[in-house]
């Protein structure tokens, strides 16, 4: 299966593609997906990734997806399957891989942590952006979550690891368990916008309340998990009050597709309460509630001595 | 495509060898997956290669996991196994083309072909998985876990294009020695079902090999349960083979 994945390419290797002859010299790893490993690999002074897979077949289906992507892309997009072919690993066997375009960017986490949670809303906006453009083309993302989105500078988002993109009716290819609605009892695992927008909601909350909405996967029996429980962490968080309503939609599956999604979510953006920035903090509260408690004593006494 | 699935958390210990009793599972076309449930603890040594050896010898796939995991390794295996079932297929039609039934020895381009059949392929035919559950004592704790996985599989396949089924069976039986017993014949659908597993009582013995015998016969007299399927749509609890 797919998790005894043993290739392992060191730093420095020049890797030369079995048909086509390409080579590309390894600079490291970038991150691990269900199908394979990504590294970062130069050609030509130009960066790319590599995505090396153990299973020719499981790697093959993903660059199908991939390449039916690119022949429906219109003018403007960028396209980024390069070069497919199969390389020599260490121990002499021979893996697929594919070179795609090397995306410069953080996680969606580290990025909000880095620049902070205000650019939350113009991210998820920006996010729905590309999920609404799969979206438009028949395809659904399927394994949308925390670690497969990149965001780069100004708060550009990127969709990386395709392994779960699944043509619009099948059954999804790819899934990660807490962002899959069919785990929470509120839908299918057919392939449709809907299954995304799910998704988005729940990393929403995945990345104001991660500790919450993971103890809430260890108490919950699995016949009990709905979307209420979801709903009810993020109207108990600040950052997502305002967008509870857009979210409590999402699980619902109002929104058609991403589009619809997007530009409900637009219009949040321009009430004030979206981009009030977070209240005090805790302790600033108990320092408050201290004070008070402090004042009206000596108020107290004040008024007491002065009888 | 049929496939066995067997959950499981130790030896086997009546009656025939279930190696043996994959090996005619596969040799019938039908393909044994076996996952072993870990607590804690493991399964030892001696479960750990007979979990493997079954799967082998069935054409399957074995996994050791913990029951955390367990709902995404049955889904997983399940899904893996319709590839490998329709890619061996595939590959025996290649081999009289090219002569070489390698997927890999193909240029890129010409994979991409045979790959795009054999999705299509696997998300278009029919699918049958009978899971057969060890229900001896030690899994008594394990069974809420193995009936989430069931229910998660059940609407896995459900997304699937093509007509899926499923049927659950537990062993050892109850009473008078029963090698297997039947909780749910062949559906499509677990609305209603309230409870897959209704109070077991949990026998001492594991024959793993004769309960995967059951369930080959099961699979061979296509017709057995149907009649009486119209009748309890689908649902015949506590039957026994």
């Amino acid at each position: 299966m797919a998790t005894s994945f043993k290739v392992d390419l060191r730093r420095g290797t020049v890797v030369t593609g079995k048909w086509k002859h390409g080579r590309y010299r390894v600079e490291r790893l970038l991150g691990e997906g269900a199908n394979g490993k990504v590294y970062l690999v130069q050609r030509d002074r130009s960066w790319f990734a590599l995505k090396v897979g153990s299973d020719a077949v499981d790697l093959q289906s993903e660059i199908n997806v991939l390449q039916s992507m690119a022949k429906q892309k219109q003018q403007g997009h960028d396209s980024f399957l390069y070069d497919v072919d199969d390389l020599y690993g260490p121990d002499g066997r021979e893996y697929p891989f594919y070179i795609m375009r090397y995306i410069l960017g953080t996680t969606l986490a580290d990025y909000l942590k880095r620049q902070g949670p205000e650019w939350f809303p113009l991210v998820g906006l920006n996010l729905l952006g590309k999920l609404s453009k799969l979206h438009q083309e028949g395809w659904v993302f399927g394994d949308l979550k925390v670690e497969n989105v990149l965001v780069a500078d100004y708060g550009h988002v990127e969709l990386v690891d395709y392994g779960g993109v699944t043509a619009a009716g099948k059954s999804i290819r790819q899934f990660t368990e807490i962002y899959d609605r069919g785990y929470w009892n509120e839908g299918s695992r057919q392939a449709d916008p809907r299954y995304d927008l799910f998704s988005f909601a729940v990393l929403c909350i995945q990345l104001h309340e991660p500790k919450r909405l993971h103890q809430l996967t260890k108490e919950l029996l699995p016949q009990n998990r709905s979307a209420d429980d979801l709903i009810r962490i993020a109207e108990a968080n600040l950052a997502l009050r305002p967008v509870a309503g857009w979210l409590r939609k999402a699980f619902a599956g109002q929104f058609a597709d991403a589009l619809e999604g997007a530009d409900a979510w637009r219009q949040l953006m321009h009430r004030r309460d979206t981009h009030r920035t977070p209240g005090m903090p805790g302790w600033l509260k108990g320092l408050a509630a201290g004070t008070a408690v402090l004042l009206a004593t000596s108020a107290f006494w004040l008024l007491r001595n002065m009888m | 495509m049929k496939q066995i699935l067997l959950i499981t958390d130790g030896c086997s210990n009546v009656g025939l060898s279930p190696v043996v009793a994959a090996a005619h599972a596969s040799s019938e076309g039908i393909a044994v997956n076996v996952v072993g449930v870990l607590d804690h603890g493991d399964v030892g040594e001696l479960g750990a290669t007979e979990i493997d050896e079954i799967a082998r010898a069935g054409g399957g796939l074995s996994r050791l996991v913990n029951m955390r995991q367990l709902s995404q390794t049955v889904q997983m295996m399940t899904r893996k196994t319709v590839v490998q079932t329709i890619q061996l297929a595939v590959q025996k039609e290649l081999k009289q083309v090219l002569g070489n039934g390698a997927i890999e020895a193909l240029p890129p381009d010409k994979r991409g072909e045979v790959v795009r059949v054999i999705d299509e392929l696997g998300e278009t035919s029919g699918l049958q998985v009978a899971l057969l559950i060890d229900a001896s004592a030690s899994m008594k704790p394990k069974l809420a876990a193995v009936e989430e996985a069931i229910r998660d599989l059940m609407l896995s396949l459900q997304a699937r294009q093509g007509k899926s089924e499923i049927a659950v069976f537990h062993f050892p039986g109850t009473k008078h020695g029963d090698d297997c017993v039947m909780d749910l014949n062949w559906t499509t659908h677990l609305n209603g079902v309230q409870a897959i597993f209704p109070k077991l009582q949990m026998g001492g013995t594991t024959p793993t090999g004769p309960a995967i015998m059951h369930v080959i016969d099961f699979y061979r007299r296509g017709d057995y349960g149907r009649q009486s399927r119209d009748e309890t749509d689908g649902m015949m609890s506590g039957y026994v083979v």
